[in-house]
């Protein structure tokens, strides 16, 4: 065990949660505010004053620039600790981990985090149809890629299931299985893009997008916003309705890229999750519910791969075992993921892990007794890694 | 003269890339490799990843791969490619160790697995860019 990662076991919270609700919001909402929305629901939970939050960590959508700063002139937040992350489909957890570091350091004492996504919007803005051009127009002269016929992320993703479903015998069967647990999870979340259940012939018969996935393996373009407040362990003692201790966080980078070595078929979640797991003092087995970063089907099994919850190239099996429904080892992705809740960057991962280990959810929703959740952001075309291990108890 | 009909997106070569695309137009597959370790490297860069050493020589590679991974494209995102799906883009293990984004051609998509043997063709595209593509090695 090392002593420089279990010193942060348990000193830091997260206080308060906000979200707006759908996936799918009016298409003249703007971003600044669907970010509004969430971070009013936050504060109001953590039961703060606004002016007592001194730190800052959003994160924009690709086209914005020093989006703190727009969030904090729209706020009125004199943070004295303000930055933002860009890391991807990693950002909210690294804005996490980011405003711990923050806190440790003595820079910030509570720190607001947020993410929003306005991409529907954006596109109907422009007058656009397909979220495909939004790539802008100088990502387009780059070499290697676009000349051969390569867009959009889930092609991408798509390199990735091709090599595990040669390496390990995954099928598409098994891609299915995930599909249908995650939208039956979400047909009980009331604030899911995609409600209406699915059946396992509805996901192999619809339309195919990049070989092996179809429609239904690939997360939607949506709409909307989450917020967190983090704060040291003992603000939040004050707060504990609202409370959920990060137990340990970690972070790896595929830094070589997809295309390097095993990386599209395994994440840096390989690294990440034994650093969290390690500041946490658990294993795998103590850990009640998953919430991982789904761009596609396949990233869910990879990641119960790749976290220990199964052996490497078993994630198929390990799925259709129904390891990750209600009943399961490891309920997983309870709100219905990117998939079927909504494209919100993984910020409404982190909202879920924060209500399971809460225990504030209804019954339906609530996985029973969860203490422990472990979440993870991976992204920048999967190189980037951050994981979370949130916890009802500060230790 | 008739109008170049090619509607689909080009590469824009840069100063590290440019004898990469030079040397497409003359038929020949080539990458850098480092004059210190030795290291084979594809996408061209200006720095060697394994050493730091900013030397390096072009060679002519064998242009003869593997499939290392793929995906078959049955949804239209350029209008370019509008006439061409389903079609398969791949990533190419090269047999001097470089991996290079291209596509499989004259191939029915439906047969294209992992592993599967490929050699370089060129398709001229305009008069200044040649695309390198891959077909099987029995055909």
């Amino acid at each position: 065990m090392s002593k420089t990662l279990s010193r942060s076991r348990g000193r830091f919270a997260i206080i308060g949660v906000g979200n707006t609700s759908g996936g799918v919001m009016p298409l003249t909402s703007t971003g600044d505010a669907m970010f509004a929305e969430a971070a009013i629901m936050a504060i109001k939970e953590a039961g703060i004053d606004k002016a007592e939050i001194n730190g800052l960590v959003t994160h924009g959508t690709e086209d914005t620039r020093v989006h703190q700063q727009r969030i904090g002139a729209m706020l009125g937040i004199q943070a004295d600790f303000a930055t933002s992350v860009d890391n991807g489909g990693a950002s909210q957890v690294c804005s996490i981990i980011t405003a711990c570091m923050a806190i440790d350091a003595g820079l910030a004492d509570v720190v607001l985090c947020g993410y929003s996504a306005d991409y529907r919007a954006k596109i109907h803005r422009a007058g656009k149809k397909q979220a495909v051009q939004l790539v802008p127009e100088s990502m387009l002269a780059e070499q290697f890629r676009f000349e051969f016929g390569y867009f959009g992320e889930m092609a991408s993703y798509a390199f990735g299931a091709t090599r595990h479903m040669h390496l390990y015998g995954t099928t598409k069967e098994d891609f299915a299985r995930v599909a249908v647990t995650q939208r039956d999870y979400a047909s009980r979340n009331p604030d899911a893009q995609y409600r209406k259940p699915i059946t396992v012939d509805e996901h192999l018969n619809a339309r195919r997008i990049v070989d092996p996935f179809g429609l239904l393996d690939c997360c939607p373009v949506s709409d909307g916003a989450g917020v967190v407040i983090v704060a040291r362990a003992d603000r939040a003692a004050n707060i504990k309705k609202n409370t959920a201790y990060i137990l340990g966080y970690g972070t790896g980078n595929n830094i070589g890229g997809l295309f390097a070595g095993e990386n599209m078929s395994q994440t840096a979640g390989l690294v990440s999750s034994k650093t969290a797991y390690e500041m946490a003092g658990i294993t795998p087995k103590d850990v009640d519910t998953a919430q991982f970063y789904d761009t596609t089907t396949a990233q869910t099994i990879i990641q119960l791969e790749d976290y220990g919850f199964c052996k490497k190239g078993e994630g198929g099996a390990f799925v259709q075992s129904g390891a990750t429904g209600p009943d399961g080892v490891i309920p997983t992705n309870t709100a219905g993921g990117l998939l079927s809740e909504g494209h919100v960057a993984g910020m409404w991962h982190i909202l879920e892990g924060v209500r399971q280990v809460r225990q504030s959810h209804p019954a339906e929703r609530q996985v029973s007794g969860a203490e422990i959740a472990v979440i993870s952001g991976n992204g920048g075309n999967s190189v980037c890694h951050g994981s979370l291990v949130l916890s009802r108890n500060p230790s | 003269m008739k109008m170049n009909a090619y509607n689909k997106p080009l590469p824009i070569p840069t100063a590290d890339s440019q004898p990469f695309w030079d040397a497409c137009r003359e038929s020949k597959l080539t990458c850098q490799r480092c004059d210190d370790c030795g290291t084979a490297r594809f996408p061209p860069h200006h720095v060697c990843s394994n050493c730091l050493s900013v030397n390096a020589s072009w060679e002519e590679m064998s242009g003869k791969g593997s499939v290392f991974s793929f995906t078959v494209f049955r949804r239209v995102y350029d209008p370019g490619f509008a006439d061409e799906v389903p079609y398969v883009v791949a990533l190419i293990e090269l047999d001097e160790g470089p991996r290079m984004l291209s596509n499989v051609v004259s191939i029915d998509p439906d047969i294209v697995v992992c592993g599967m043997p490929v050699k370089v063709v060129f398709e001229k595209a305009t008069e200044e860019i040649t695309l390198p593509k891959f077909v099987p090695t029995e055909s």
